[in-house]
């Protein structure tokens, strides 16, 4: 394994080595990335060096991009990975892109609505940077151009699913079960063959009074169902043993998306129905814990510039229709998010605050930093991650509040 | 025609010309001279490499470098921005149409190859700086001469040029400028120099043209220089490569091309 890291590291080398003399552009970054925990023994969060390197090139109708990267960690092998490795032919009215690619969809920022083609990365929750949350898939995506229309076709020949953190991870979700529970995980992969294929279909339009996009997917659940079975003990009427199987399941969805200004306001909205969700639930008539519903996910956002200052807001709604009590998730989950931002010295110092607020359970994350560009390309950031509450899914990490810095050159 | 019979015509017609000349020298108002300069061709679309050098009061200097394009259309003008330098911001993208019509807004998209998604922004800040340099939006062009009241001052020479000189005062007693006062070059309608006083009529900034000339007929601005006296501050701006006329696409002003790049 070592051997095949450093072979792609030499690899690496000898092509930003060549680039100089020749005609692919080869851009990116090297980054030290390192965050200490507030807890009383002040934990790393996280030590971690980046180098990132985007290869392209384009002639006449044709193009490619490589995105290699590698996150080194000191107490870990080093992990070379593919970001994104594909193919672009450009017609007159049509762009086909083949291979590993991001693809990002919607109008909303830092919510998942209609924005769901490539799986997310949450081994560290949602702290990363979100060009390093998605996954690229292996995609083969067709656009189809007339005037400011565009209809995209999506087609993923093998399912991604969400990569969640690892067992040992401070972003492991804690489950909280009454006896440990024995994990079956036989059903949890999703078979490699043409008929489990994920589509993925859009129409956006970009035109003077609004930008809108309506899409529709037939798709995986990125995030399996946790299907469980209790097996009670009919001597003491107690939980014996808990069965727990993971699965995928199919998901369908409509949904859409607008943004447009009213004098110095941009208001955004964005909204998906989603059929046939599996949910866990407390009913006891329901053998495998879980229940089937449709449920709506929205957005409605607005952003402006006071004072110099940038100041965006978001309410988001996700409603489970024809809800059942005993379902585990609320009928209503309510989160709002909230980004000031200002720049100051020519905009090489900047000041930031994000964080989602989450209604339910009355819990945040909430994100302040700052960023300064000691020369041009060269950024300083320090910032800090503050989790509020007990629980929910920001207060759950209330133990991982974090200060943390960044030094990133561009190249 | 004899010589003679030429030279009677001729006379004749400065006879007739001469008055008519005067009066329209006497009757333009800095309404008009301001609108010459807002309305000056410079060709149905044009491609070029832009550079800005920001440089601070101790002397450091950062560049920032942009492929732009430009069209002009039945009733607006659509302009594509690709960043090229600093290395942080490559591949971002910016696209500006504005419209004819008085009254309506530009509207603007920004495409950040770290989101890979189109966002629209609101044009409702003109007078916020253009990429940290000390031009603002309204500095580059985009502000409409009936924004202001103006006033021919006098007329003087520019560094051998006869100049207009006129003064602007925005009918907005909001705007962050109070006035400013531009030297016009008569014959070229290319403002010179202008200088720009702040809210408490302080002097703020001051423009300087540095380089223009004339491609395929028409003045093109290649390099001026933007000096904020209060902080010290330049920014200059050079245009390269310049190619008029091309017959650049109408599709290279859409999204496709935005998440593209050049």
């Amino acid at each position: 394994m070592k051997r095949i890291i450093l072979e792609g590291i030499i690899i690496l080398l000898f092509i930003v080595s060549y680039s100089s003399a020749q005609s692919p552009s080869f851009t990116g970054y090297v980054r030290n990335y390192t965050g200490v925990l507030l807890n009383g023994e002040n934990d790393y969060a996280i030590i971690q060096n980046t180098f990132n390197l985007n290869i392209e090139d384009s002639k006449d109708m044709v193009a490619f991009k490589v995105n290699p990267y590698i996150y080194q960690y000191p107490d870990k092998e080093l992990n070379l990975y593919l970001r994104e490795a594909y193919l672009d032919i450009y017609f007159n009215a049509v762009d086909l892109r083949i291979g590993k690619q991001q693809i990002i969809w919607g109008k909303a920022d830092g919510v998942f609505i209609t924005d769901i083609v490539s799986p997310k990365d949450l081994s560290e929750f949602l702290l990363r940077d979100f060009d390093e949350i998605r996954i690229g898939i292996t995609a083969l995506k067709a656009d189809y151009y007339l005037g400011n229309n565009t209809f995209e076709f999506v087609w993923i020949p093998k399912f991604t699913a969400t990569k969640m953190p690892v067992d040992s991870s401070i972003w492991c979700p804690k489950l909280d079960f009454p006896i440990k529970p024995i994990f079956d995980y036989s059903q949890k992969e999703v078979g490699n063959s043409l008929k489990n294929s994920e589509y993925f279909a859009k129409y956006s339009v970009l035109s003077s009074a609004v930008d809108f996009e309506i899409m529709a997917g037939y798709m995986w659940d990125d995030d399996p169902t946790m299907h469980i079975e209790k097996i009670i003990d009919s001597s003491t009427s107690k939980l014996d043993s808990l069965f727990i199987t993971p699965k995928h399941h199919r998901l369908g969805l409509v949904g859409g998306s607008f943004s447009t200004t009213l004098g110095s306001f941009v208001l955004r909205g964005e909204g998906a129905y989603y059929s046939n969700k599996y949910f866990n639930s407390e009913n006891p008539t329901l053998s495998d814990g879980t229940a089937e519903k449709n449920y709506l996910h929205y957005l409605v956002g607005v952003g402006c510039t006071l004072w110099d200052i940038n100041i965006n807001g978001q309410f988001i709604q996700q409603a489970i229709l024809d809800y059942d009590e005993q379902i585990v998730n609320d009928k209503f989950d309510n989160t709002l998010t909230f980004l000031v931002s200002k720049d100051y010295l020519r905009e090489t110092l900047r000041l930031e605050l994000f964080s989602y607020i989450g209604l339910n359970n009355s819990d945040a994350l909430i994100r302040p930093k700052i960023t300064y560009d000691l020369v041009d390309g060269f950024e300083l950031l320090s910032g800090a991650n503050i989790f509020v509450g007990n629980e929910g899914n920001f207060g759950r990490y209330d133990n991982n509040d974090m200060i943390y810095t960044k030094i990133k050159y561009s190249y | 025609m004899t010589t003679i019979k030429k030279i009677q015509i001729l006379i004749v017609v400065m006879i007739v010309a001469l008055p008519v000349y005067s009066f329209a020298q006497e009757k333009i108002t800095g309404l008009q001279i301001i609108e010459n300069v807002y309305n000056r061709q410079t060709g149905n679309d044009m491609q070029s490499d832009l550079t800005m050098s920001l440089t601070n009061s101790r002397g450091d200097e950062r560049v920032r470098e942009i492929k732009q394009f430009i069209k002009e259309f039945d009733e607006s003008e659509k302009k594509i921005m690709f960043f090229v330098l600093p290395a942080d911001v490559r591949n971002t993208s910016f696209m500006n149409w504005s419209y004819d019509e008085v009254d309506k807004d530009d509207d603007q998209w920004i495409y950040l190859p770290a989101l890979k998604k189109v966002k629209r922004i609101s044009s409702d800040s003109k007078s916020d700086y253009f990429m940290g340099s000390d031009f603002t939006y309204d500095d580059l062009g985009d502000r409409k001469p009936t924004q202001d009241n103006h006033k021919l001052l006098r007329e003087e020479k520019v560094d051998g040029e006869d100049c207009f000189v006129v003064e602007s005062i925005p009918k907005d007693e909001e705007y962050m400028y109070s006035r400013t006062v531009s030297w016009i070059i008569k014959d070229k309608w290319i403002g010179m120099k202008k200088e720009f006083y702040d809210e408490d009529e302080e002097h703020l900034k001051t423009l300087i043209v540095k380089k223009y000339e004339k491609i395929k007929d028409y003045w093109i601005i290649l390099h001026s220089q933007m000096h904020n006296v209060q902080k010290d501050h330049t920014t200059d701006m050079e245009l390269e490569n310049v190619i008029i006329d091309s017959g650049i696409p109408d599709r290279k002003f859409t999204e496709r091309i935005m998440k593209r790049g050049l």
